[in-house]
């Protein structure tokens, strides 16, 4: 991670394809122009990721499968253990679990593919439709909580990296390594310790009122949802808030003391300026990697909060589920978590387009 | 009035207050300038030459400022200033100018961006305006199509087209004072002389005073009128150009001309100011010569028709695409165009061309680094590497040294261990003279013994690049390939390399491989001469001739873009 952006000038200056100096008004003047180049390059690339995408998908579905068919046997949870001989055989049948095991899978691939992930043992409906209902609940804990910490996190890191021997820079510093050293669920019983039972200013759990929009019920539109869902957020947040501030002052202190730095300041740029049109920029690309990685891992893993705030999201669900071993539940989750990796990796991706135009189109 | 000085430099001392003690980098400088006056700054690496521009437009990152002394512009006192004045000073009355001009512009905003940055920083322009002035800048600088070149990245010029719009930035508030810090030493020398000739024309059209700071000699002597030396912190000689170059007073002036390579007899041993002999090299070892002779009629080494195509390398699903029509195939670059070359036993050629010519490409493949895409490689006779063969070492007896010895050597490994691993593995020494024998040769690149138990962070760039020079010469070998090896070195220690490899050619017959962009080194060092061209070889000879009567019009170009120093008239030796 230290040399992000030096590796990158580096690896171009030694690949060296110089245009000669005579035939540089030509090709520059294409260059410029060749926008068809870089909405094919991007096509190229698209196209690429899909076909990647459907790969690791279908490689997903088939460990996860073969995963969860190890573990328990949900007959057990289905049926109780006084039942009769005939009706377990019965039972067996008809969920098709006396199948050969590939014969399984091929069955449940097929049925993915019609959008059917099958039905909840425990809940009696589809799993698709189980999830997605929980789903609005994680998605705008995650946004709130990965959102909050950049808007808080990189300016912060920002200043701690500009300022690097200042007091309050070394508090911040300090304050991270509580950030990552200190565990999810312990500063999450401190919370509702301090603000739900002693202050009694916030709730210790629950959605709280929620309003639809778009016909999903949501918790940030109505004022006691946002009262509910300040503690796990801010729980979730306190990880990612120190991990951002430690990248982004990284980030700072190597482009604050670069050379592209100094010929801005010898240009007479304002230091605001510099930090707000050079520095954000230069340390923006390894930032939105990791923004990226925290917000499919929170949105995937956000069991440990969910579970002390009761927050009715996917997190406990899953939990839910491999405690009564309700194994569609469990499939269908771990291949909506791939899908959602794959899917923020690629948006990453195309903001790295948008971000460094080196990667758009090398030279002539 | 106008006689002036336009900047007025008295008694400047800037120091760095680190926890291991006070550095003088500046020490009680004194110069003054008048309006329009080009001034060329000299001075090997650590002089203070650096810190002193920086020092003039107020720019010194703690833990250095400026200690005491005065800095007069246009007789107004600016250490001290505070910062917002000092600022809109910057790029206003004084710009700057750096080395490399890939590190310095910002390679994620467009060409229009940053000169619009600029423009912002002290005066208010619609988006427009910005791109009008911007388009003008450029063209001032003579840029091609300004009008494209202001939406384009950085990375997507050549660094000489990067070079000249940093030099439009600088000159976009008509300034009074350009400080240039090595502007050109990152370019190639014919990049350099366009360079050299635009900011004369500029500096002469524009009235603009220029303060011209580098270790080159031959550059400065072509665009100064005043020159000072610069030495430890302190300006040592000081005064008109030629007097300077051609009657230098002091002798450590006396000791850095003396050690050019342009100012010396081809194949003479370079002078090192003070009289202090070179430590020797240790003898040849017996084990060294173990080596089967091979076809001893057939000659010693030899590239024969060697290509070397780069291609992007691409995946599966890339390749399907491409198959499909989706996505273009990868552009292949034909870096080395059928060379072929022969060099004799105990013979020194030189490799010149610039960058992108090919030459370390074919050096690297003389080494066995790359596998030629077509023709073969033979030593002695017997065909050592050819097309399609996987890269490997050719033999102990061929060593290479090039340029960033920093990955090459083990960051964890103490640099005596780095040097004597090779011989001991080798059986050239045993354990027990394995001390003193990376002594010797630590002590014959002009580095302290003492420094074996050092590990290669605690190197300058200039001290890593002898240690690889050191662990190269270490394992003894007939025929050395070097690419670059002294480009990162002060003239002095340059002078203490090529004097080294010149012994080690007359005592043990050493056959050397110089690849170069220098071309008074290769001139210095080298019999015969081989200048690449966009993947060919356009021209070979020994190097009297080609130097004196180049044939190709390329050769003829190259050679008159060496800026030359003024001959010497009373160097006194």
């Amino acid at each position: 991670m230290r040399r992000w952006w030096r590796a990158g000038r580096n690896e171009l200056s030694s690949r060296n394809l110089r245009v000669p100096f005579d035939r540089l008004a030509v090709t520059r003047g294409r260059g410029c122009e060749d926008h068809p180049g870089n909405v094919q390059l991007m096509l190229t690339h698209v196209i690429e990721r899909i076909l990647q995408a459907l790969v690791v998908m279908l490689v997903m579905s088939a460990l996860v499968f073969v995963g969860v068919y190890a573990i328990g046997n949900p007959i057990d949870v289905l049926i109780g253990p006084d039942v009769s001989q005939d009706i377990r055989l019965e039972t067996i049948a008809r969920y098709g679990l006396d199948r050969p095991l590939w014969e399984q899978y091929f069955t449940f691939l097929g049925r993915v593919l019609h959008g059917d992930f099958g039905r909840s043992f425990v809940f009696g409906m589809p799993v698709l439709e189980l999830i997605l209902s929980r789903l609005p609940a994680t998605l705008e804990l995650t946004v709130a909580a990965v959102v909050g910490a950049a808007l808080i996190g990189i300016p912060t890191g920002i200043y701690a990296g500009y300022r690097p021997d200042s007091a309050l820079a070394k508090t911040i510093m300090a304050i991270s390594i509580l950030g990552f050293s200190v565990p999810t669920f312990w500063i999450g019983l401190v919370l509702i310790m301090t603000f739900a039972v002693e202050l009694q200013i916030l709730p210790a759990g629950g959605r709280g009122d929620t309003a639809a929009l778009f016909g999903i019920e949501w918790s940030f539109l109505t004022a006691n949802g946002l009262s509910h869902m300040l503690l796990p957020a801010a729980n979730l947040a306190f990880f990612k808030l120190a991990l951002m501030t430690r990248l982004a002052r990284a980030g700072t202190r190597e482009v604050m003391l670069s050379d592209t730095v100094k010929f801005a300041r010898a240009a007479g740029l304002s230091e605001w300026t510099v930090l707000r049109r050079h520095v954000l920029r230069l340390i923006s690309i390894p930032l939105v990697t990791v923004f990226g990685l925290e917000f499919a891992s929170t949105l995937a893993f956000a069991v440990v909060t969910e579970t002390i705030f009761s927050w009715p999201g996917i997190g406990k669900l899953i939990i839910d589920s491999i405690q009564s071993l309700d194994r569609p539940v469990m499939v269908a989750y771990l291949m909506l978590v791939a899908f959602v990796f794959i899917m923020i990796n690629f948006v990453v991706d195309l903001t790295y387009f948008a971000l460094d135009p080196r990667l758009r189109k090398g030279r002539a | 009035m106008t006689d002036a000085p336009l900047l007025e430099v008295t008694d400047l001392s800037t120091h760095f207050f680190t926890r291991a003690g006070v550095v003088k980098a500046v020490d009680g400088v004194s110069f003054s300038l008048r309006r329009g006056e080009v001034m060329g700054l000299v001075g090997e690496s650590g002089s203070g030459k650096s810190v002193t521009g920086f020092s003039i437009i107020g720019l010194i990152d703690p833990p250095g400022r400026v200690a005491a002394g005065s800095v007069k512009l246009e007789g107004r006192e600016i250490t001290g200033l505070p910062q917002e004045e000092l600022r809109a000073l910057r790029g206003k009355t004084v710009s700057m100018v750096f080395q490399d001009p890939l590190m310095t512009l910002n390679p994620v905003l467009t060409i229009g961006e940053q000169i619009r940055l600029a423009l912002e920083a002290h005066q208010r322009v619609s988006a427009a305006e910005a791109r009008r002035r911007a388009i003008e800048g450029l063209a001032q600088v003579r840029i091609p199509s300004p009008q494209a070149t202001v939406d384009l990245y950085p990375h997507q010029l050549s660094g000489g087209m990067r070079q000249r719009v940093a030099i439009a930035i600088a000159l976009l508030h008509r300034p009074k004072l350009i400080i240039c810090d090595e502007p050109t030493t990152a370019l190639d020398v014919s990049i350099q002389a366009e360079i050299l000739a635009e900011m004369k024309e500029l500096v002469a059209e524009l009235g603009t005073a220029l303060i011209w700071i580098s270790h080159d000699l031959a550059t400065v002597a072509s665009i100064a009128q005043h020159v000072a030396v610069m030495r430890l912190g302190e300006i040592v000689e000081a005064g008109p150009m030629l007097d300077v170059l051609t009657r230098p007073q002091h002798p450590y002036t006396r000791a850095l001309l003396d050690a050019l390579p342009s100012r010396a007899e081809p194949g003479t041993y370079l002078l090192r100011g003070g009289g202090v002999p070179d430590a020797a090299p240790p003898p040849r070892l017996p084990a060294a010569e173990a080596e089967p002779a091979g076809d001893e009629a057939a000659p010693y080494f030899v590239l024969d028709g060697v290509s070397k195509r780069f291609e992007a390398r691409t995946g599966a699903l890339r390749a399907m695409a491409e198959r499909l029509g989706l996505a273009k195939p990868p552009v292949s670059v034909l870096a080395v165009d059928s060379v072929s070359l022969t060099v004799r036993r105990g013979e020194a050629l030189g490799l010149v061309g610039e960058s992108g010519s090919g030459k370390s490409t074919l050096g690297r493949m003389a080494a066995g680094i790359y596998a030629p895409s077509a023709g073969t490689v033979r030593l002695s006779g017997r065909p050592v590497m050819s097309a399609g063969e996987t890269p490997r070492k050719l033999t102990t007896r061929v060593q290479t040294i090039f340029q960033d010895p920093f990955a090459s050597l083990d960051p964890r490994m103490r640099i005596g261990d780095s040097i004597s691993e090779g011989p001991r593995a080798h059986g050239l020494v045993g354990k027990a003279e394995a001390e003193a024998y990376v002594r010797d040769w630590l002590g014959a690149v002009g580095l302290d013994p003492a420094f074996a138990g050092r590990y290669p962070h605690q190197f300058s760039g200039g001290q890593r690049q002898r240690v690889a020079i050191a662990r190269a010469l270490a394992m003894q070998p007939d025929l050395v390939i070097c690419d670059e090896p002294v480009a990162s070195l002060d003239v002095s220690i340059q002078a203490q390399i090529l004097n080294l490899l010149m012994r080690l050619r007359s005592e043990l017959g050493l056959t050397l491989i110089f690849i170069s962009h220098d071309l008074s080194v290769v001139r210095h060092l080298c019999e015969r001469v081989a200048v690449m061209y966009r993947g060919r070889i356009v021209e070979e000879g020994p190097a009297a001739e080609v130097y004196d009567r180049p044939q190709h019009d390329y050769t003829k170009r190259l050679l008159a873009a060496v800026p030359v120093l003024p001959a010497a008239a009373a160097t006194g030796g």
